[in-house]
Formats: structure tokens, sequence, C-alpha cells
């Protein structure tokens, strides 16, 4: 008996080892594909810095012939504005997650049960909301005219909290990986509801919550629209905006040709940031938030206790 | 024991989730008020244009939304604004810009939500047309009449006409240039250099010489710079073409012409010659090669010094105003090679309304009346304060170091620009060649008439896809003529031209017969 | 429902409380858990259902959206009167189709070779920056891309092609391309996102049946195909149900910057949701985009459902609703 299995053992691979080739195979793929998704960013970096002539001659280049920091020296003489609007997408977004976070979760843990009868009207419910919506109008007057929300901070977190897509994937992530039978000890030792989500449920969770709330925290801070829509006093508006708004004010006269032509023909002149200076509010509406997925990834781990069901 | 509490906690929730769900809604309004349109007649006392004693009018905050970018020393503008208004109409003034990117969304918004906007930037380009018809915007000649006489007594009476809907007024157009004309806007100095003779080209045709000997003797300069958002040769103001409203719906007549005969320009003998002049100019290499897609808007194009000739709109000192943005101050001329003309797109390109939320409509008219005829509030607001933002000697200015916060560059907006004080870099003489430009143009045979879209407004959304997808391209010589073009006409008729032509037709008809 | 006692059929009594009231009381916890995401819900998106109206009415301010007219199926005409109708729900199927796919194979290729990584520092670091693209709005990577692309400037163009000898290609006006391209384009922005979500789920697998497999002998790739992927079924069937009912959608940004509106491109890269858009700017009527919203949800739900009900039929477990 012990021969067979020592048999077996010296066979198999203990360690559950890619052979080397693979491991070298995977290693050159992504540092192959890494390269591909940091070089545009090392462009658009390089973009931000190069003179606003050379560009407009020779087009975008790695290294360019002439190096400037006009754009950000431009940038940076308005400093005021664009620490308010950094403290804004901070706030909403630090705010935003954890609100979030909380309600989605409360929210898909009874939708994940199986033996909660109203499970399938309630992730209707949510479903629902991803396919149909009235219109970007009635949507504005809710928020607007019944709830009087306009130029408030409410207004830019308000509408981002319940996302469905992560209410569903919580849900599918609560049923694969909370093994009922831990549920169920837990209900015949007495404990009430609240206290298995709270005790078990989350714990066992760590990866999905991390996921949500990373994704939370990345729509919340690239969120421009909710800050044009809601907010006309200048103090309050994100920084992805207050980037962004530029963005939109190239894009409105490239778009619209009759627009632009009217506008000139009408006397109207555009001032607009050269290139390098888009690139460069690239740059600063990212900001911080290229740290976000290292903050979060130590919480990828499996949750902590799902050994017990074993003991 | 522990039933019925479990009963009244479940009890108390759902009362709290009711009650909650009620608030929520218990503060719907309707969404829109119904706001009867005949809110014209208005039983406070009118007074006369004469600006009233302050005692007969009630202080009021007068909201004014227009196009562009928040300027830096806003409120220091407001606050002096309100110092001249409440001395002579009692109220005072919200200034509230909107960048352009936002500005389509917002007054959509705004409108819809009935938000109290008391004066609101305007534009037949911008959707005047489609907004009056929906009562987005009061009836003006009434108020014009009672508070509005400066601005009759200073303007050209073909601008009010020329902005009518259906024989009324729902915006007040600003006094300006009246007249448009195409041409080109050229590098004097290089052209000099060559020995080129500007003036013997009257036409586009005879740039072609020009452009052989720029492109031989100069070849780091692009003869004609056009990217895929800047002016054609096809451009309504350059062939004269009256789109009857909005450029983007096809069906037009010539500016320049008698004919009352709608039709579309792809199918006149003027716009094929340009277009098949505008093709040879592409494979000779006049025009550059990534002229479709490219984004470089020509101002930037001139400021890196690629560029010899564009194409503008002309007016005088146009030339002058495309060098100074580029830095070529004194470098650049211009030269017309179409007939001036006046239409609708002139006289209803910007306008100020005041919309059917607005609480405040006298004092709003009066407020106009006043950009109209105040030349210092004109220039509060257009260019600041003075002494702080620039200094004036005469009526030249002068930048001051605080010039850049607060430089809207909006006059064109507001008022009567005859009254702006101009820049030093500018020529002095600007508005006096603006008045011998505005003289001895042809009206458009439509000018007044503006063309609704309604009935069509299928066949409108399916063209606007089909011409998207070939005007860029052919307008711009960069595909073949003759294979593209009938394709391009063909798709027209596909997607509903012949309708809205005849629709077109049927209503310009209409309006000169109550002509 | 009755039983029978010695040939004697005694009904029993029926429930004196409705199930309803029942399941309330006994899960009265789950309602208040639920409450804050259900206020939410309603307010910010069921209230503001009433709008769909919008899409039978010719809206006027004066009236208000209650108060206008009905237009009936008016608005939804332009939709369908045209000869792109075919062409762009065509493009926007086709490219809807295989973006599922291909956010479902690469990522989950990604998050199982990161998976075996066994450096742990790398794998942070690579998935960090999978993240990167996912930063950059359409409006810079339709710059970045003419970069690219451009006849005269872009590097392919200038550098690339002529080291390989092949003659200079007009991107922006030579269609056969552009599928690919903003395949290309869509899966590369996307992998950080989806890679994550597919890595959670890996991770929650349970070690031992890893542990297991190997005692047995099963090569890695073995395992990956009866552990990980079967245990992954769950997530890969929702992420699959949720994108098939936004399947009419397309991603605004990605056809109509990218492309940079190049009118040779249209037959290919005109979706639904470009062509609503440019109509609008035209038109300017809110009617008409409410419509075309109408058709996209009714079609995406439908779809929805067809797909949960034969997810439904093979294993009711996974199944959306």
């Amino acid at each position: 008996m012990n021969a067979e299995i020592e048999k077996i053992n010296t066979e198999s691979n203990p360690k559950n080892r890619l052979p080397k080739l693979a491991t070298f195979g995977i290693h050159s793929m992504f540092t192959v594909y890494s390269f591909l998704c940091v070089i545009p960013i090392i462009l658009v970096i390089m973009v931000s810095i190069t003179d606003e002539s050379t560009i407009v001659r020779d087009g975008y280049s790695f290294w360019p012939s002439v190096f400037s920091f006009d754009a950000y020296e431009f940038l940076f003489k308005d400093a005021t504005s664009i620490i308010k609007a950094y403290t804004v997408s901070i706030i909403v977004t630090v705010v935003g997650t954890c609100l979030s976070m909380i309600i989605i979760a409360l929210y898909a843990y009874p939708i994940s049960r199986k033996d909660f009868p109203h499970a399938k009207f309630f992730t209707f419910f949510v479903f629902f909301t991803m396919l149909f919506n009235g219109g970007l109008v009635p949507w504005y007057l809710v928020y607007v005219q019944m709830l009087d929300l306009k130029n408030t901070m409410a207004a830019l977190i308000m509408p981002l909290l319940v996302a469905a897509f992560f209410v569903l994937i919580t849900r599918t992530f609560f049923q694969t990986t909370i093994p009922a039978a831990i549920l169920e000890s837990a209900n015949i030792d007495g404990a009430g509801e609240m206290r298995i989500f709270f005790k078990i449920v989350l714990p066992l969770s760590l990866p999905v919550l991390a996921t949500v709330a990373l994704f939370q925290t990345l729509a919340y801070w690239n969120d421009w629209f909710l800050s044009l829509v809601f907010i006309t006093k200048e103090g309050n508006i994100s920084i992805q905006y207050l980037m962004y708004k530029t963005m939109l004010n190239i894009q409105y006269l490239s778009t619209n040709s009759t627009a632009a032509s009217a506008i000139t023909a009408a006397g109207g002149t555009f001032k607009f940031p050269s290139e390098s200076v888009r690139m460069a509010m690239v740059i600063i509406g990212i900001g911080p938030i290229i740290f976000a997925y290292p903050f979060f990834q130590k919480y990828f781990v499996k949750g902590l206790t799902v050994g017990a069901v074993k003991g | 024991m522990r039933k019925s509490k479990k009963n009244a906690s479940l009890l108390v929730t759902m009362i709290l989730a009711i009650s909650l769900i009620v608030t929520a809604c218990g503060g719907n309004n309707k969404p829109a008020p119904s706001n009867t349109p005949g809110n014209n007649t208005d039983p406070t006392p009118t007074p006369t244009a004469e600006a009233p004693a302050d005692t007969e009018l009630e202080a009021v905050k007068l909201v004014v939304v227009y196009p562009g970018s928040p300027q830096k020393d806003e409120k220091l503008i407001e606050e002096e604004l309100n110092k001249l208004l409440t001395d002579k109409i009692n109220a005072t003034i919200d200034l509230t810009p909107v960048d352009w990117g936002a500005w389509d969304d917002t007054i959509n918004l705004m409108i819809a939500s009935r938000e109290e906007v008391d004066v609101l930037f305007t534009a037949q380009w911008n959707g005047h047309a489609s907004n009056v018809g929906k009562g987005a915007f009061n009836e003006l000649n009434d108020l014009i009449a009672q508070y509005g006489k400066g601005i009759t007594d200073s303007q050209d009476p073909a601008f009010l006409e020329g902005a009518k809907i259906k024989g009324k007024n729902y915006g007040v157009p600003t006094t300006k240039e009246l007249a448009g004309a195409g041409g080109i806007v050229y590098n004097k100095e290089v052209a000099d250099e060559l020995g080129i003779d500007m003036t013997k080209v009257t036409t586009i045709q005879d740039l072609d010489a020009v452009y052989a000997v720029v492109k031989e003797k100069r070849p780091d300069l692009i003869p004609l710079y056009i990217s895929s958002t800047d002016n054609t040769f096809n451009a309504h103001f350059f062939g004269n073409y009256d789109f009857l409203g909005d450029a983007t719906i096809p069906g037009a007549i010539f500016k320049d012409g008698t004919d009352t005969k709608v039709g579309p320009i792809e199918e006149t003998a003027r716009f094929l010659d340009t277009v098949k002049t505008t093709r040879d100019f592409f494979n000779k290499g006049y025009i550059n090669a990534d002229s479709a897609t490219s984004k470089v808007a020509s101002a930037d194009a001139w400021k890196a010094g690629l560029v010899f000739s564009s194409i503008e709109s002309l007016k005088p000192g146009k030339d002058e105003e495309v060098a100074s943005a580029a830095g070529l101050s004194g470098k650049l001329g211009q030269i017309q090679l179409t007939n001036k003309t006046i239409a609708t797109s002139e006289t209803a390109g910007s306008m100020l309304g005041i919309p059917t939320a607005s609480k405040n409509k006298e004092r709003a008219m009066m407020f106009i009346n006043l950009l109209h005829t105040d030349k210092d509030i004109n220039n509060l607001i257009n260019f600041g304060i003075k002494d702080t933002h620039y200094t004036l000697n005469g009526e030249i200015m002068t930048k001051t170091d605080r010039t850049g916060d607060y430089s809207p560059g909006h006059a064109w907006m507001f008022g009567n620009q005859f009254l702006n004080y101009l820049w030093d870099s500018e020529d002095p003489e600007k508005w006096a060649k603006f008045q011998e430009f505005n003289e001895g143009a042809v009206k458009s045979p439509a000018l007044g008439f503006v063309f609704d879209s309604e009935p069509v407004k299928s066949e409108v959304g399916a063209l606007a896809n089909v011409i998207k997808q070939y005007q860029v391209a052919i307008d711009r010589g960069a595909v073949d003529v003759d294979t593209v073009l009938p394709e391009y006409v063909a798709a027209l008729k596909a997607a509903g031209l012949d309708a809205v032509i005849a629709e077109k037709q049927k209503q310009f008809d209409e309006f000169l017969a109550s002509k | 429902m009755s039983t029978e006692i010695m040939n004697v059929t005694v009904k029993q009594a029926p429930k004196k409380k409705t199930p309803m009231l029942k399941t309330m009381k006994k899960y009265w916890m789950f309602y208040i858990m639920m409450l804050p995401a259900i206020v939410i819900l309603l307010v910010n998106n069921y209230i503001p259902m009433f709008g769909i109206v919008i899409a039978f009415k010719n809206i006027n301010y004066v009236d208000g959206i209650l108060g206008s007219p009905w237009s009936k199926f008016e608005n939804f005409k332009y939709l369908f009167m045209t000869k792109d109708a075919l062409i762009i729900t065509r493009n926007t199927l086709l490219y809807n189709s295989s973006f599922i796919v291909l956010n479902l194979v690469f990522p989950l290729m990604f998050a199982l070779m990161l998976n075996e990584i066994k450096n742990r520092f790398l794998a942070k670091l690579h998935q960090t920056v999978m993240f990167l693209p996912y930063f950059l709005s359409m409006v810079v990577i339709s710059y970045l891309a003419y970069a690219f692309l451009s006849d005269t400037n872009g590097f392919i163009n200038n550098s690339l092609l002529p080291m390989l000898d092949i003659e200079a290609i007009k991107w922006y006006f030579t269609k056969d391309f552009w599928p690919y391209i903003l395949s290309l384009v869509n899966t590369w922005k996307n992998m950080g996102y989806y890679t994550v979500i597919y890595m959670a789920a890996i991770i929650g697998i349970d070690e031992e049946y890893y542990e297991a497999a190997t005692i047995d002998g099963a090569s890695k790739f073995k395992q990956i195909f009866t552990i990980t992927i079967p245990l992954l079924t769950p997530i890969i069937t929702i992420m699959t149900l949720l994108q098939v009912g936004r399947i009419f959608n397309a991603d605004f940004g990605l056809f109509f910057q990218v492309p940079r509106e190049s009118g040779v491109l249209f037959p290919v890269t005109n979706v639904i949701d470009t062509y609503v858009y440019r109509t609008f700017l035209t038109v300017g009527d809110i009617g008409l985009s409410s419509a075309a919203g109408l058709v996209q949800s009714v079609v995406g739900f439908s779809l929805v459902f067809l797909s949960n009900w034969i997810v439904r039929k093979i294993d009711s477990d996974n199944a959306l609703f």
C-alpha cells in the first residue's frame, strides 16, 4: 500500500508546478503585453512635455525634438482650481466607494440565498435597471426638481451607488464561495442574519468586495458626466471634469462644423490649449488613481475561515 | 413575546420604508408646469422705454446663460455690472457661462426642467428654430417695441427681419457685420517674396497658378490647408448656398441669385465645378493629404508655420484676426473670391433670447437694450474693468497683465458690437470698414425664412448620417468625384432627399406668398 | 390538500397567512438589508422610467413631458426607414457578439496564467500595468491611434511598413482593417477590468481540489479544464448574460472617436448609437433618441430573457433569474 502511494507521489507534480518552458512562455507573453499597455501612457507623458509646434509639424514622437514644460506651467497657473477639484474627487470617491460597497453587499446577500423565496424577484428588480432607463431628461428632473440636489456632492455620489452589474457579480460570488454548510451550522447555532452576514459572509468574501471597491473607486474617479450635468458653480467639479472639459470643448467644435464655422464667422475665436496641454490634462486627471489597483490587490486573498468547514 | 417583537419591528420597518418613499415622491412637481404662451400680456404697468426711476421697479436678479469658459475674475465683473444695472434698471446679474462642450446638454436640460433663466444665448445654427417650436422662447416683438427702442434705433432692420420665425422674433440678434463673403487668407510676405500678384486672383481657378508656384518654391508650406473641420470651397458662405435654416439639412437656393427653386446643392453646376477643382488641387498636392481626418485646426497649423493659405469667411480685418492668433501679425492678407451676401445665417447667427421660464421678461429686455446702447455696460461685460483688465486710450485698449483673468472673447454675443472698444492690435478703422462692408451686399431671397424640419424629421435624421459619411471627403477633394459623387447623391435620395426638398419648397413658397 | 386516512378524506385547513407575509416575517432582516439599495434604485432608476413615454410623444416644453401630445410611432421611423438600418444593426450585433467572446477568452486566459506566476511581485506589477489602458478615455485613445495610423506622420506608415518593405496604407480610408482595429482597441482597453473579475473568482476556488488532482497525477492543463473552468461557470454565465443584455448598445466612444468620423469607414464603424447621435445633432429632438434607446432596451431584454431561459434549462443554479 505504502509503496503504491510512494510511486504515485514521485510520478506526480507535488508542488503542482508548470513545466519550465510554459513558465518562460507565460512570463515573456506578459512582459510583451505589459509593454504594450505602458507604451501609450509613456507616449502621453512624452507628448505632454513636447513643444507645441513640433507636434503640429511632426506628430507625436517618443523622443520629441524640442522639449517644453509649458503645458504643465500653463495648467498649474490655476493650481487652486486643480486642488479644489482633487479634493472634490477624493471625497466623492472615498465616500461613494465605502457607501457603495456596503449597500451593494447588503443587497446582494439576501438575493444569493437559495432559501429566500423573493430572491428571484429582487434579482430581476436590480437587473431590469441595467437595461431600461427613461432617458437623461427625466433622470435630471428627479434629481434637480424632486430631490433638489443640484450643485451638491450628493448628486455626484448617489447615481453611482447601486451599480447593478456589481450587485449581480457579488451575488454570484456569494453563491459560489460561501458553502451552504457554514450557513446552516450558523443558523443552527442561533445566529441572526445580520450576524451571519458580518461575521461569516463578509470575511469569506474579501476578493469580491475588493473587486467591487476597486471598480467603484474607478467609476467614481473617472466620472465627469455627473459634474457636467449637476454642477454649475466652479468650486464643486471633479478633477476629471475639470481636465476633460477642454477635450469636450474641442470635441464640440470638431464634431459640429456648422457651429464652428458659424462661431468664427460671427467673430468668436478659439484659444484652445495645444495638444501638449491636452495630454498633460490626461496625466493630471489620471493622477493618483494608478495606485488604486496596487492598493486593493492585497485584499485579493482567500477568505480566512474557509478551512473551518473541513474541521 | 419574541414573535410580537418581530412583528413590531417588521411593521416599523415597513412604515419607515413607505414614508421614505412618500416623502421622496411628495416633492414631485410635475416636471413641467403648464406655461401658457400668452404670458406676453403682463398686467404690471408697462413704462416707456426710458429707464424708469428705481421706485417703480422692484429689485430682481437676472440669470444670463451663454457659452464660454468660466473666467477667473467673473465675480468682479458681476459686482461692477450690478452697480451700473441697479442704477439703471434696478437689477443685479448672475453671469453663468457654460463650456461649449457642455452647452447642448446643459441647455437642453435647463429648458426641459424650466429652470429660471432670463437671458439665453441662441443661434439659428444651434437649434433656435426647433427650440422655438418647442415653446422654449418668448415672442419678443412687443417687448422690443416697449423696452427695446435702443435696439431698433441702432440696428439695421435686416437683422430682426432675417431672424424671424413664422413672422415673429424670438431672439435679439447681435449688431455686427451683416454681410458675409468667402475668400482666402494668405501669407502676404511669402506671396511678395515669390513675386505672386494676388490681385489677379478673382476665382478659385485662379488659385491654381498661385499654388503651383508655392508648391514648387516653398515645399515646406502647405499651399491650402484644410482640416476635417475647417471651411472648404463649398461652405455656405463661399458657394453662397442659402440652406433656408439649418445648413445640415439639404435643399438650398443661391443667396446671390433670384431663383426661388429649392434643390440639393450637389446637383448644381456651381457645386460640381467647385468639387472638381478641389479634387484637382488635392491631386496636385496643394491640399494637405490628411485633410479629411486631421483634427488640427487651421489656427494651430498657422501657428506652427505650416500654412500658405486657408479658406475663411471674410469681413474687414479677418486677415489680421487670423494673423494675431497665429503670431504672424501684419504678415497676412486676404482676398475675397465671392460676392457679399446677406442671409439668415448672418443675421441669426448670434442672438439673445428670453426663455418662457423667465419671470423677469421685461427686465431682461431692458438689459438686452442696454447691451445695445450703453457703452460702459457693453465693454464691461466683454472686456472687463477699465484700468484693471485693460487700459484705455480714447477708444483703443491696451492689454494689462490681468487681461488674461477676464477675456471671454464673446463680444459677438452681446448687443451692439459697434460699441466695442478696439484693441491696439486691431485696425482702428474696423467699425467704419464694417459699415462699408455691409453696404452693397446682395440680400438673399430667403432672408427671414427658417425651415421647420418637424414634418420630415425622420428623413432629416437619415440624411444627416449620409451627409456625414460622404461630405467631408468630397468637399476636400480626397476622393474621386466621378465615382463617389453619384454614389453620394444616390444615397441621399435613398434616405429621403426628395421628400425633404419638397417640404422645404412648400414652406418657402408659403413664406414668399405671405411677404 | 387532502390526506386519505382510512378512506376518509380529511381536508387540511388552508394556511391562514399568505405565503408572502410569512416570508416577509421570516426574512424581515433581509428586507432591511436591501432597503437602502431599493430606495436608491427607485429614485435613480424606476421613477425616471416614466420618461420612456418621451419616445411616443412630440415633446414641447410648454406642455411639459406629461402634457405633450402623443405621436405614437413617429419617432421610431427614422431608425427603420433608412437603408442604413440593416448596416448599423449588423455592425452593432457583430461587434458586440465578438466582444463578448473576446472579453471572455483573453481575460480568462490571462487570469489563469497570472495565477500561475509564482513571483508575486511580478504578478502584481503585470496586473497594475494591465489596468492602465482602462484609465484612458476614448478621445485620448483616438489621438494615440492617430499617432499610429496617420497617413503622413503615423508610426506604422513612417517606421514599421518601410522596414517590412510594404507600401504605406491609407488607414482611415480603408474599411477592411477596422473591424480588427476596433476589436483590438476594445480588448486592450478592457483587459485589466475583466481579468480582475476572473482572478477574484479563481482565488475563491478551494486549494484542496487542486491538491487532490495533483495527487491523482493530473497535469496543469487537465486541472484547468476539469476544476477551474467548471467552477467558474457561474461567473462566466453571469458575465455573458449581462453582456447579452447590452448587445444592442455599442460603446459610443469606441465607434465615434477612434475612427475620427471618417465617412469612408461608416459601413463598418457606424453602429446604432453613433447613428442616433448624428441624427440628434441635426434634429435635436429628444423623442428620437428616446425611441432608439427603447428599441435597444427591448431587444436586449428579450435576448437576455431568452438566454436566461436556455441557461435555466441547462442548470437552473446559474440562471440570472
